[in-house]
């Protein structure tokens, strides 16, 4: 079997034999979940290529390319890079409160010429990276007590209160809820997550107060659909209207009406799984989901093979995150919980979060690749 | 163990590669790495389980979506069966709306479709070529391939005229069908589309008067009977030709116009702008669809100065002689309230309506108190949502704390958005002594009790007209007179909220009156978007140089089709209209010195 020769805790791969042990069938998942994507933006479009379908195709092809170039280098550097990576995501957070891009009411980007970061998005991916490097030093008597604990909380407290100003609050509690997770992995006690669901509980009163005007009518929105002037409630209607209207088998490609009419907002975005349930029905929609519950079995699985606690984590905590992407928008879309900006992971149109997702996913190989690597639990000083 | 569960589970499970399988040989396991590995895997498993759960709960939706919710929107196959039904009784299956003289607004015609069964067709090219010099519009290529095809059915053209059906009839071509369909059809386009709506391909209505009544309309005990609208076309054309000009002279994005019956709250014409054929609701955008009238809320401005003047009157805190200083800015909280035309001294009452003062304003309400306000906000509707037969219903906003800065904002239609349709009801009970009436789409029937409450007293209302009066009369709305039908009304220009604040350029102008001031009998209601100065108007894009005048066109157009005759000004309506020092003689009933007298009397 093919790990028994890769095993070795001081062997050293070469680059082609770490293409060869790249878990090509999860590749070949991650394609055909984009390939979805690509046809429902081409429909959504009206037919066409442009303006979304062939942007979209292009990041894809970059962000598969740097997936597999992250999935490569050596899990160690990735060990190493855990904690710079943390400090210089926390550093932009605190640049884009001062020099940030105010897009749409927010301050979330920072415009660096060519491009744009979003710092909120490389947050999410240092967030799991320091996470597991910590839980990694740590014995499982040390995770069973607060002390420890106090640190990894404050790691995710720190930019989700900073995300939270920006004021982003979806992204704020995905953040949380992805450390969570991690903490969960980690083996923290399960009595502990119930007196920090019960203080989160508490301080919904004191949150309320906090929030500001549109994302208090949001919720608001979502309890009454009807009772919004300014439409927000327009969207869950619409979607639902759509939704229903796919039937078993849906339209038909390029069929849709609620979508194809405008009667559907941002039905390129957040909303892309509405057209998709409408074209191709509820056979479309439960296909693309099982599709990701393949990823998510790749990614749970990948984590328990992983020999190594850094690895688990960073597979488990990705994976988690990835399910929150979807699980958050399905629900959205479908009127179980209220709208916040989540996309749908690698359908929906947007370059930020597609090159989110693939690093993460180029980090859930790079797991697989190194997963019988031997690491130390503490440190060499050099690694510091 | 439940590790061991999932090992077993995973080797059966095609989706996961045989080598993630860990050999037990390789693990080395010691007292807490084991611990370490059993908790991560105890957590793993549990972890899946639960995003299985999820996924469990996601697909039960979709399928609750997919069928149960569905229940009660249309299905192909039950339209069909209508459609059959229709064959056997010729009836439509659809109610006819008119409006409120019988003028037609939507009805359902009787159309056929031409669909062929191309295994019975005998020589498709032939029966293509026949087809196309009956249907030029149909490409003969196409028409050969459909009809070439093995399948059953084949639509050829949806909705045929009658001559077109009988040509093709003629054609005596086997194998083409047809099929019986309702095609809903609005006579007057775009005219009242907002009020009127919508209707899907199986004729469910989708929006407007359509929606709401769709159960009625499709009632078939009733389909004979037309569902008869408050509006009057002639009425509701002035209005929309007026905005349309506005909307061209003053290149405004959009505009909004009422006019409501004061004393049954019957609308008689409800126009927003832009709209739209309700044949091309496909191409319609979003802007073009919304309803400003009731789906729209706005801060309205200075309109709501009459509100809180007829607030300060009717608790008995000020009355038509009294007033308040207004020769200093306000400043509270970090934020300062002055006024547009500073006039920096005491105003009274009539002058602080009349030069629409925010310091006198801010200062009346203040004396009133927050709650007090509230309440009477609340008895005006302006803190529901509008009860009208639609379902584009829009809430209004207004503050949750309401405090005195919020009540100064309020005093001058700052903080609080409402629905124009709000405003016109309103200032309906402003002007016709003091009842507040539930605005209707429908016609009312003149013997039924009408839903109105008191909102203010008779006294309070015939202060509330003389002051309007003089706002058209010495005011900003001088632009709005109509000679002969005693205009009266308020300006208001607000500013638009954007991003970070208000946007001084982008302004939102409406007048809001009432006619005639001795004895209101209509509130017409235009409100223009983001207006911008011409030449006639010296540059200015404010209300009473780009809303009062449509006002002012209006009425003079509406008056005569609304059967309101002229007035001669007699001295018993002057004394109605008038207050006394301003647009009066001082002492009420003293005829007006001449020239020659006031010159003695000034010796």
């Amino acid at each position: 079997m093919a790990l028994s020769t890769i095993g070795g805790p001081e062997r050293k791969l070469s680059i082609g034999r770490k293409l060869w042990e790249i878990n090509w069938g999860l590749v070949l998942l991650v394609c055909l979940v984009a390939s979805v994507g690509f046809a429902m933006l081409y429909s959504a479009a009206g037919g066409s290529l442009d303006p979304w379908a062939s942007r979209q195709m292009i990041r894809f092809g970059v962000g598969l390319v740097l997936m597999l170039a992250i999935a490569v280098i050596d899990l160690r550097f990735w060990l190493k890079f855990a904690y710079p990576a943390y400090a210089v995501a926390v550093l932009l957070l605190v640049a884009v409160m001062v020099f940030g891009t105010i897009g749409m009411g927010a301050r979330r980007w920072i415009d660096l010429g060519p491009f744009n970061i979003q710092p909120s998005e490389v947050m999410k991916i240092a967030l799991i990276l320091a996470l597991a490097r910590y839980f990694h030093g740590l014995t499982i008597e040390e995770v069973g007590k607060i002390r420890w604990l106090l640190i990894p909380v404050a790691m995710i407290l720190l930019p989700a209160g900073m995300v939270m100003k920006q004021p982003d609050l979806g992204t704020a509690l995905l953040l949380i809820m992805t450390g969570g997770i991690i903490l969960f992995f980690a083996g923290v006690r399960l009595w502990k997550f119930a007196l920090a669901l019960g203080a989160g509980l508490g301080a919904i009163p004191i949150a309320w107060q906090l929030m500001h005007d549109y994302q208090r009518r949001r919720v608001l929105t979502f309890l009454d659909p009807e009772n919004d002037p300014l439409g927000s409630g327009y969207h869950i209607l619409q979607s639902k209207i759509a939704l229903g209207s796919g039937h078993i088998f849906g339209k038909g490609f390029l069929q849709g009406t609620q979508a194809h009419l405008n009667f559907l907002p941002e039905k390129q975005t957040d909303f892309i799984f509405t057209t998709l349930a409408e074209e191709m029905g509820m056979a479309g929609a439960l296909t693309l989901i099982a599709l990701y519950v393949c990823i998510f079995a790749y990614g749970l699985a990948i984590a328990l093979r992983a020999r190594h606690q850094y690895g688990r984590l960073v597979a488990a905590g990705f994976t988690g995150m990835f399910f929150l992407y979807v699980f958050i928008n399905v629900a959205m879309v479908t009127g179980l919980v209220p709208v916040v900006g989540v996309p749908l992971p690698l359908v929906s149109y947007g370059g930020t979060s597609m090159m989110t997702l693939l690093v993460g996913l180029g980090l859930l190989l790079n797991v697989y690749v190194h997963r019988d690597l031997q690491l130390p639990r503490r440190l060499d000083g050099g690694l510091g | 163990m439940i590790a061991r569960f999932l090992q077993r589970r995973q080797r059966r499970n095609p989706c996961h590669p045989a080598d993630l399988q860990a050999p037990p040989s390789l693990v080395r396991l010691d007292g807490a790495a084991k611990e370490v590995i059993e908790t991560g895997r105890t957590r793993l498993v549990t972890a899946a389980l639960l995003f299985a759960l999820c996924f469990v709960v996601l697909a039960a939706r979709l399928v609750d979506l997919t069928f149960i919710r569905n229940d009660t929107e249309p299905r192909v196959a039950r339209a069909a069966t209508l459609v059959a039904k229709v064959d056997q009784f010729p009836v439509v299956d659809r109610a006819a709306i008119v409006d409120r003289n019988g003028t037609l607004l939507a009805t359902s015609l009787r159309t056929a479709s031409l669909y062929a069964d191309p295994r019975k067709v005998l020589n498709a090219r032939e029966a293509a070529a026949k087809l196309v010099r009956v249907l030029p519009e149909l490409s003969q290529a196409d028409i050969t391939e459909r009809l070439g095809s093995d399948r059953s059915f084949v639509w050829i053209r949806r909705n045929l005229t009658p001559r077109q059906q009988q040509q093709v009839i003629t054609l005596g071509i086997p194998g083409l069908y047809f099929h019986g369909e309702q095609r809903r059809v609005y006579p007057q386009g775009a005219l009242a589309v907002h009020a009127v709506g919508f209707t899907d391909v199986d004729n469910n209505g989708l929006a407007g008067i359509e929606a709401f009544f769709n159960e009625r309309l499709r009632d078939p005990a009733r389909a004979h009977e037309p569902l008869s609208l408050s509006l009057d076309l002639s009425v509701q054309h002035a209005v929309r030709d007026e905005l349309l000009r506005s909307v061209a002279a003053h290149k405004a994005i959009g505009a909004a116009g009422i006019v409501l019956d004061a004393r049954n709250g019957e609308v008689l014409a409800m126009v927003s702008l832009p709209d739209f054929e309700p044949g091309q609701v496909g191409e319609a955008s979003k802007d073009q669809r919304f309803n400003r009238n009731t789906l729209g809320v706005y801060e309205m401005g200075s309109t709501f100065k009459t509100f809180a003047a007829a607030m300060a009157l009717e608790k008995g805190l000020v009355n038509m002689k009294g007033g308040y200083d207004a020769t200093h800015p306000i400043r509270i909280a970090g934020f300062t309230i002055s006024d547009d035309h500073p006039k920096k001294r005491w105003l009274s009452l009539p002058e602080i309506y009349m030069y629409s003062s925010n310091i006198a304003a801010a200062k009346m309400a203040v004396d009133v108190g927050p709650a007090g306000q509230r309440a009477f906000m609340q008895k005006l509707g302006f803190l529901g949502k509008p009860a009208i037969e639609l379902p584009e219903i829009g809430g209004p906003l207004y503050p949750r704390r309401w405090n005195t800065i919020e009540t100064m904002t309020i005093a001058f239609g700052h903080g609080i958005s409402v629905s124009p349709l709000q405003l016109a009801s309103a200032v309906g009970a402003m002007v016709n002594g003091g009842l507040l009436v539930q605005p209707t789409l429908i016609r009312r029937d003149p013997l039924a009790p009408l839903p109105a409450d008191r909102v203010i007293s008779e006294r309070t209302s015939r202060q509330m007209r003389q002051l309007m009066r003089l706002v058209v009369e010495q005011g900003t709305g001088k632009k709005a007179e109509a000679p002969g039908y005693l205009v009266g009304g308020k300006t208001g220009t607000a500013e638009k909220v954007g991003a970070g604040g208000y946007k001084r350029k982008s302004l939102l102008t409406s007048f809001v009156a009432a006619f005639p001031m001795h004895a209101p009998r209509y509130v017409v209601i235009a409100m223009l978007d983001e207006p911008k100065g011409t030449k006639e108007t010296h540059g200015f894009a404010t209300a009473g140089w780009t809303a009062a005048p449509i006002v002012g066109r209006l009425v003079t157009r509406i008056a005569p089709i609304l059967g309101v005759p002229p007035v001669h000004e007699t001295p018993e309506v002057r004394s109605a209209i008038a207050i006394p020092g301003f647009n009066a003689p001082a002492e009420p009933g003293r005829p007006q010195p001449t020239l020659q007298e006031r010159k003695l009397a000034s010796f």
